[in-house]
């Protein structure tokens, strides 16, 4: 199926998402769409997909001009659309939610199961998807495999266009080796697959076309063979972009934080933080790496007060804050950038500059009189809106309607607009754009800089290597070792998929 | 020429105006709404008059007369109830003749009725837009209301101080007793996961249950009565009148100023107390109040706390404003309504306010309607006016939908009780 999109333009307000765009995607493509936050690529796409109706433009199928002005009209044209966010029923099962919304039902109303698991089966077969259990939760299933789930789902409409909105966002490595196989083996089959990304390397490795958008606009058609990671970023951006941000060699300070012993227990009362130890001086940053899941998650929540460890000590300048509250934590000067910022950054019905203050409430500069100061909170919006190139309508926006870069960008500005004595960034760039990388990571060394000790807990090699003065590695929740960054990705690999200690350091 | 010229910009401004008052916005909805009401309570007044009804049956023989005479018997069904609700035409145009107390008390009398009877349902409506817009579900207003008012009692016939004093103490009662009403059902919830829908409700019937059992009691029974009407309230118990010295009928109290600092007070609470805004964060998003360092226990606590202080103070302000004695029907539906107040008027102070108001209005209208009106319409009719516009303002979507406002779609997102109502 070849799909065209012709002429579109969509404007909100003053602002011009989409300025006449024009897309076309051939059968057994894959097409990716390139932009920074704020591009206008899921504004696009929610086009295609019937969520938002275009002001101008046209959208043809074979050549043929469709109207698509709902998400059922653009499933009955073969279009399926992958969400970054996924759009699955937590509680059903694997194929309950793949059958869902076009249930086979034998005799009517009975939904004929067997026939569903194996239509499943079926399916995942021939596009050579590992479905273990078709009566699986969904909630209970890694990432990587609920996004399968996910694209089954819209594989079972038989869709030949799949729109994928950032699929590479949310998972590992590993989970993204795989999931490459997958693209290919969709597009050995005849689909077309659009697909939406931040990440340069995956868009040279795997795309037939790349498409740039920036401020609305395409800015260029091309195709891996004839550009490079800096050619796309620069067509991206605007201007050259720098990967690694320069840095000084870190100037030591004292022992900011240090990190005695420590036992976390996670949720489920498993230990997953085991026996872990390390310090970091004023004007350092330490990575933190290691494969998601290996006890990240719990050592933050113990660096921060989010939950309290069951033994071991975390002295900030010799005092120890183990146990404390959040409150305690941020008192004390422990910045905060928490992974999943939608969920844990902030709320997303209240305003921006309000967003900007959430943890400062008691501030004297927020403060008068008369409880919180409205005008002095609105300056501080205004004033970090200009200063984090934060892009919102106006810094009274919700901080919901902004796109993920400019989101992390507010949680990012609040916590350095603070005292800090210590900055703990967990995933800091996940799902950013590589101008914001590069505007985050500068942010993050100047912080060091500044004398700052800084924590940069992150799963991307690239991210550790630019930022980490040291690096510890985190694999089944103890430190394999802390190495110099200098040391080869190869090495680090091994590290982080456990190879031990021993090994390396000797 | 002249006019050629000044006829195209005058057209223009006039389609720009056309097109922004299409732009769905609050006052717009709210307008349609009381339409659609009206529209809706005429149908009905048509429908259940069966000599209207019959002459609907020669409406193509005399469509003029069917017409005419279903319009005058709703346009005079419409008047009565505004008249009786606001000002009365007859009474306004005697004042106007003579100017005298006896003219200027008759002519208060509708308004200082819809505005008594608002008072309690203002503060109700304040204690649950509280919770709701903390995503807190407040279901035992009623209970709150009840208790207060049977504390403000309590201080109100034990003592004789002076009005300054006692009328505080009798507050401060009230306030208490619904805030340790509520603040338990906080507690519950904030530290065995208890869902406060379920104990509030609960505490309800409780409260209606205790109150009964009180009134048969020697300290709270009225001495000689048998209908179960307790003792009164001492005259330095109650809220003094405003306009005693008018007339008798004109019960509108101090009450109305309390509920009027009540709404600034909620409205500083939550836009610019640390507090309030912390409740917000919570009731949106809890995970992120905790990163921010907020103990979402303690606000809940807070919260329900401040929302029964409110309820309690209703319960004070019905007791010794209007009642000065209670019954076991004390507070009518109050806590209840104020739900339904709480939500025409969007969680906001001054929304809940005015939703008040229109609340006594349709109260106090409705029973004029009925008195007035020569055929039998019923008070029941200004119930399902109101019912009809709290139904539309609770769904713009549907009002956007049949009207084809612009921009529906930014006025439907605006939550306004973090995922409850």
């Amino acid at each position: 199926m070849k799909l065209e999109l012709r002429g579109i333009t969509k404007r909100f307000g003053s602002l011009t998402a989409n300025n006449n765009v024009n897309l076309v995607v051939n059968p057994g493509e894959i097409h990716c769409l390139l932009g920074e936050n704020g591009a206008g690529k899921s504004t696009l796409m929610n086009i295609l997909y019937g969520l938002i109706t275009p002001d101008e433009g046209q959208i043809l199928i074979d050549d043929e001009v469709v109207t698509i002005v709902d998400p059922k009209d653009a499933v009955n044209h073969g279009i399926g659309m992958v969400h970054q966010h996924f759009m699955l029923i937590p509680v059903f099962s694997v194929a309950d939610n793949v059958i869902l919304g076009s249930e086979p039902v034998k005799p009517w109303p009975v939904i004929d199961y067997k026939a569903a698991t194996a239509r499943l089966l079926e399916l995942a077969n021939e596009y050579g998807f590992e479905i273990d259990d078709p009566q699986a939760t969904v909630e209970d299933l890694p990432i990587g495999a609920q996004q399968r789930v996910e694209i089954l789902k819209a594989l079972s409409h038989e869709a030949s266009v799949l729109i994928l909105d950032e699929p590479t966002a949310v998972l590992t490595p590993q989970e993204t080796d795989a999931f490459m196989v997958i693209l290919r083996s969709l597009k050995a089959s005849g689909k077309s697959i659009i697909f939406i990304t931040h990440k340069l390397r995956e868009v040279l490795a795997i795309a037939d076309v790349i498409t740039v958008m920036r401020l609305g606009d395409v800015v260029g058609v091309t195709t891996p063979k004839e550009t490079s990671e800096r050619g796309l970023a620069t067509m991206m951006v605007g201007r050259d972009v720098n990967f690694v941000v320069e840095k000084r060699p870190a100037t030591l300070g004292d022992v900011a934080l240090k990190v005695q012993n420590l036992y976390v227990e996670d949720a489920r009362g498993l230990t997953s933080v085991k026996n872990v130890s390390f310090e970091v001086r004023a004007g350092e940053i330490l990575a933190v790496a290691g494969v998601q899941g290996n006890g990240q998650t719990e050592l933050v929540e113990a660096l921060t007060g989010m939950r309290h460890p069951s033994s071991g000590n975390v002295l900030l300048h010799d005092v120890d804050l183990a146990g404390q509250s959040v409150r305690h934590f941020l008192d004390a000067g422990v910045g905060h950038v928490p992974e999943d910022r939608q969920r844990y950054g902030l709320i997303p019905g209240l305003s921006l500059s309000d967003n900007l203050v959430l943890d400062q409430l008691d501030d004297p500069r927020f403060r008068n009189r008369f409880g919180r100061n409205l005008k002095a909170i609105k300056a501080h919006g205004a004033q970090m809106r200009e200063s984090f190139d934060i892009r919102a309508q106006s810094e009274e926006s919700p901080v919901g309607a902004l796109s993920g870069g400019n989101q992390q960008k507010v949680v990012m500005a609040r916590e350095l607009s603070r005292e800090l004595k210590v900055l703990i960034c967990s995933q800091p760039t996940r799902g950013l754009d590589v101008g914001s990388i590069e505007f985050m990571h500068r942010q993050i060394v100047d912080i060091r800089d500044s004398g700052v000790a800084v924590v940069i807990v992150s799963s991307e090699l690239d991210e550790v290597f630019a930022l980490g003065d040291r690096i510890a590695v985190l694999y089944d929740g103890e430190i394999q070792a802390i190495v110099p960054p200098t040391t080869s990705r190869e090495e680090l690999g091994l590290l982080m998929a456990g190879a031990g200690a021993a090994k390396v350091t000797q | 020429m002249t006019t050629m010229t000044t006829e195209p910009p005058r057209l223009d401004a006039f389609l720009r105006f056309v097109v922004r008052a299409r732009q769905a916005n609050m006052f717009l909805v709210l307008v349609l709404a009381l339409f659609v009401g009206l529209s809706f309570g005429a149908v009905m007044i048509i429908v259940t008059q069966p000599t209207l009804l019959s002459s609907w049956s020669h409406f193509f023989s005399h469509p003029g007369g069917t017409i005419a005479s279903s319009f005058n018997t709703v346009w005079f069904a419409y008047e009565q109830l505004f008249q009786g609700a606001v000002v009365n035409f007859h009474s306004l145009r005697l004042l106007i003749d003579d100017p005298s107390k006896a003219t200027l008390a008759t002519a208060l009398i509708p308004l200082s009725g819809t505005l008594t009877y608002a008072t309690p349902l203002i503060v109700a409506g304040l204690g649950l837009a509280i919770g709701f817009r903390s995503s807190l579900f407040n279901i035992g207003g009623q209970g709150q209301v009840v208790l207060g008012g049977v504390l403000a009692l309590l201080i109100g016939f034990s003592f004789h101080l002076t009005p300054a004093l006692q009328v505080p103490l009798e507050m401060l009662a009230a306030m208490g007793g619904g805030a340790l009403l509520a603040g338990f059902a906080g507690v519950l919830k904030a530290y065995t996961g208890a869902h406060e829908v379920i104990v509030t409700m609960m505490s309800n019937y409780t409260m209606i249950a205790v109150l009964g059992y009180l009134l048969i009691q020697p300290l709270f029974a009225r001495p000689g009565v048998l209908d179960g009407a307790s003792k009164a309230v001492g005259v330095t118990g109650q809220l003094p009148y405003f306009f005693s010295h008018l007339s008798s009928a004109l019960l509108l109290n101090i009450g109305f100023v309390i509920a009027l600092i009540a709404v600034f007070a909620v409205q500083w609470f939550f836009n610019r107390s640390k507090t309030g805004f912390e409740l917000l964060m919570v009731g949106q998003n809890p995970d992120a109040a905790r990163v921010a360092g907020i103990y979402s226990r303690r606000s809940i606590i807070i919260c329900l706390a401040l929302a029964g202080a409110l309820l309690g103070l209703a319960g004070m302000l019905e007791l010794t404003g209007v009642d000065h004695f209670v019954t076991p029907n004390f507070g009518g539906s109050y806590g209840f309504d104020a739900i339904t107040v709480a939500l025409l008027g969007r969680n906001k102070p001054w929304g809940v306010f005015f939703a008040a108001i229109f609340f006594g209005a349709m109260f106090t209208g409705g029973e004029a309607m009925q008195a007035f009106t020569p055929t039998n319409i019923q008070f029941s009719l200004a119930d399902v006016i109101q019912a009809v516009v709290v139904f539309c303002v609770a769904t713009p979507a549907l009002l956007v939908e049949v009207f084809h406002l612009r921009g529906g779609s930014r006025l439907m997102n605006s939550t306004y009780a973090g995922g409850w109502v």
